[in-house]
């Protein structure tokens, strides 16, 4: 074991190989507060990727509703209850990681799902935190909740699924971090699987090698953002690359939203790989759930994105999620308008900070008729 | 008793001992016997003569991930030799019949382990080591059952498995068999490089190299022949293959074993060994 320094954890830790971080951290931030559960990005993800024979069972990318939603089958309750207690003193977690808790003979503590794990993908879809008692009123956090959470591979700084192949079969792209599964190489031991927290490695029974999200490098190397953003209909999603906090750069809109504004947090930061989605969390659920899946920043993260409507660079920012095809290197706000940029400074693409609003009446004087306004 | 009597039950004794011995065991080394022709079959009685050795099996506790827990505990190993080629059956016990690969299940399988070039100095037993390499053979059930007949789809392996429809079966393609197989192989990579790890294999064994743990790599060459069936107390593999490069040191020369029951979840480094075992090669009598 290395000794290793992870940011989101504000410590040194153990990992299996010395600190050796990519030239660019491929990074996507998603706002849990857009996602409709629509399952666009699921199904962009399934036609693009895993629509072959063993590959059925696979989502690669996935939403499923939290509190008692989960896909494979409890993948966070589990991992959550064989960790034991999870304390962070401050911005610092004391806890164990994944890799510290790793029992003897292991690299990583994990678990392999089993069959039956899979079959579940809608288990507790819309399901709420508790029943909603005659007479409540609607507020901020709600009292009965439920939100949803699209999972992708995270492409960690610090994978587990690299560190637990015994054969070095997964390997970290120096170029964009992007984290691949090397299929020439890959005698299907699912020591990935067991040890990938996220569960976003997957066995294919027909070919017997493992299987993950590859971030769509064809499209990142092109400068597109992958097929489940493009196709993103709730615009949920940015894609960029992340910097480490001494190196983040306001102009970077990935930098922004998770060093400078701090709105946007890694899942699960105690399990210790340094993830590289990062989730803007949702504003009506509770802050000690929110606290357990995202670490001790979640309140202060609400809180930022609470006053976004009086924050024109924060609401500007917010407004090119979802705007193009095309990755967007850096950004910047002049008055009322939000540019997309090149790294180089040349114009992307530019979007009104404000929508304009349209207010339409239910009736319409002019032709006598009443319009609901029906979802 | 008239000494005609006592010749008669003497000789009954002898000849009921001589049915119920098992066949000739060879406790300290694998006894190859030299054969004119090396029986892929397990059951083939060229077997009964040859001797047995009992290798004793101890887990892979060297290097992470490790097995800790002991399983098996020994497979029991006849060899047979034939010009540079060399036949080894190793038989274990396995309660349960693991051939289908799924999600977290694992296949029972086995291998033989020899040095590429024989020498006095032998390499590590554990895989081998840097410039020193070893030459595997290894056999899996799931892979047998391929090679017998089973078929190559999802719902040979899940029967109740819904399939609402794959891209290559599409019907612009229908009667473009090229068409269909390449875009097939756009959904398995694995396949595509040649890296067929399950699905239409046509022989249950294959031929690999190691220079340590970690490294082991398919050999350039697939030569190697097996076949394996399941007995009434676990499986019985036959595995020819070829002998090492260069003479044999003191007569022999030196095989190791595993054995991985895919009901325990061993696969890989998780598997159940032995260390170096001599194989003295016997000329024919």
């Amino acid at each position: 074991m290395s000794r290793v320094f992870n940011w989101q954890i504000g410590r040194e830790m153990a990992y299996w190989y010395p600190e050796s971080r990519p030239r660019k951290q491929f990074a996507a931030v998603f706002d849990i507060n857009k996602c409709i559960a629509c399952q666009t990005c699921t199904l962009a993800c399934k036609t693009t990727w895993t629509s072959g024979k063993g590959q059925e069972y696979m989502l690669w990318n996935n939403v499923e509703s939290k509190p008692f939603g989960f896909f494979p089958l409890r993948w966070d309750l589990k991992l959550l209850e064989m960790l034991g207690a999870q304390r962070w003193e401050g911005r610092v977690y004391a806890g164990q990681t994944l890799f510290e808790a790793a029992p003897a003979g292991e690299r990583v503590l994990g678990w392999r799902p089993q069959d039956e794990d899979y079959a579940y993908p809608n288990v507790g879809e819309d399901d709420c935190a508790g029943g909603v008692e005659g007479g409540t009123s609607l507020r901020v956090p709600h009292l009965s909740w439920f939100f949803y959470l699209p999972r992708i591979c995270n492409h960690c700084t610090y994978p587990a699924c690299l560190a637990s192949c015994p054969r070095g079969s997964i390997y970290k792209r120096p170029e964009d971090g992007i984290v691949l599964l090397d299929q020439s190489r890959c005698r299907g031991y699912r020591e990935c699987v067991k040890a990938c927290p996220y569960k976003k490695v997957f066995f294919n029974p027909m070919t017997g090698t493992s299987e993950k999200c590859i971030a769509c490098f064809p499209k990142i190397e092109t400068g597109l953002v992958p097929q489940c953003f493009a196709n993103c209909i709730g615009k949920i999603r940015l894609a960029g690359f992340v910097s480490t906090p001494e190196n983040a750069r306001p102009e970077n809109p990935v930098d922004y939203l998770v060093h400078v504004r701090k709105i946007a947090l890694p899942l699960f930061p105690q399990f210790g790989l340094e993830p590289n989605v990062y989730y803007i969390p949702p504003v009506h659920a509770p802050k000690r759930f929110l606290e357990q899946m995202f670490g001790p920043g979640a309140g202060a993260a609400v809180a930022a994105y609470l006053k976004a409507p009086d924050d024109p660079d924060l609401a500007g920012l917010l407004g090119l999620f979802g705007s193009t095809e095309r990755l967007i290197p850096r950004w910047k706000r002049q008055g009322e308008t939000v540019f997309g940029l090149e790294e180089g400074g040349g114009e992307i693409l530019r979007v009104p900070l404000r929508e304009p609003v349209h207010v339409r009446m239910a009736l319409d004087s002019k032709l006598g008729v009443a319009r609901t306004n029906c979802p | 008793m008239k000494p005609f009597r006592l010749v008669l039950w003497m000789s009954l004794t002898v000849l009921l001992a001589a049915c119920g011995q098992g066949p000739q065991t060879s406790p300290a080394e694998v006894t190859a016997l030299s054969a004119g022709t090396l029986p892929l079959d397990p059951a083939d009685v060229a077997w009964r003569k040859v001797p047995v050795h009992p290798a004793r099996l101890i887990p892979q506790d060297l290097v992470e991930p490790r097995l800790l827990r002991p399983t098996t505990a020994e497979v029991r190993v006849r060899a047979l030799a034939r010009g540079g080629e060399m036949a080894f059956l190793l038989e274990w016990d396995d309660p349960t019949a693991d051939d289908l690969p799924g999600a977290a299940r694992f296949s029972d399988a086995c291998a033989v382990q020899m040095p590429v070039q024989t020498s006095a100095d032998l390499p590590a037993p554990q895989m081998g080591e840097t410039s020193r390499a070893v030459s595997i053979t290894y056999w899996r059930a799931s892979w047998q059952a391929e090679a017998d007949g089973r078929g190559d789809t999802i719902r040979d392996l899940y029967p109740n498995a819904s399939v609402d429809h794959y891209p290559f079966e599409a019907a612009p393609l229908a009667g473009d068999e090229a068409a269909r197989r390449e875009a097939a192989l756009r959904y398995a990579p694995a396949r595509a490089l040649g890296n067929a790890m399950e699905g239409g294999r046509s022989t249950p064994v294959q031929d690999l190299l190691a220079e340590g743990p970690g490294t082991l790599t398919p050999a350039p060459v697939q030569e190697s022949r097996g076949k394996g069936i399941r007995t009434k107390t676990g499986w019985a593999v036959v595995l020819v293959r070829k002998l090492p490069e260069g003479p044999p040191v003191g007569g022999r020369f030196q095989a190791a074993f595993a054995v991985w029951q895919g009901s325990e979840q061993e696969v890989g480094s998780r598997k159940m060994r032995t260390g170096w075992i001599p194989v003295n090669l016997e000329k024919a009598s």
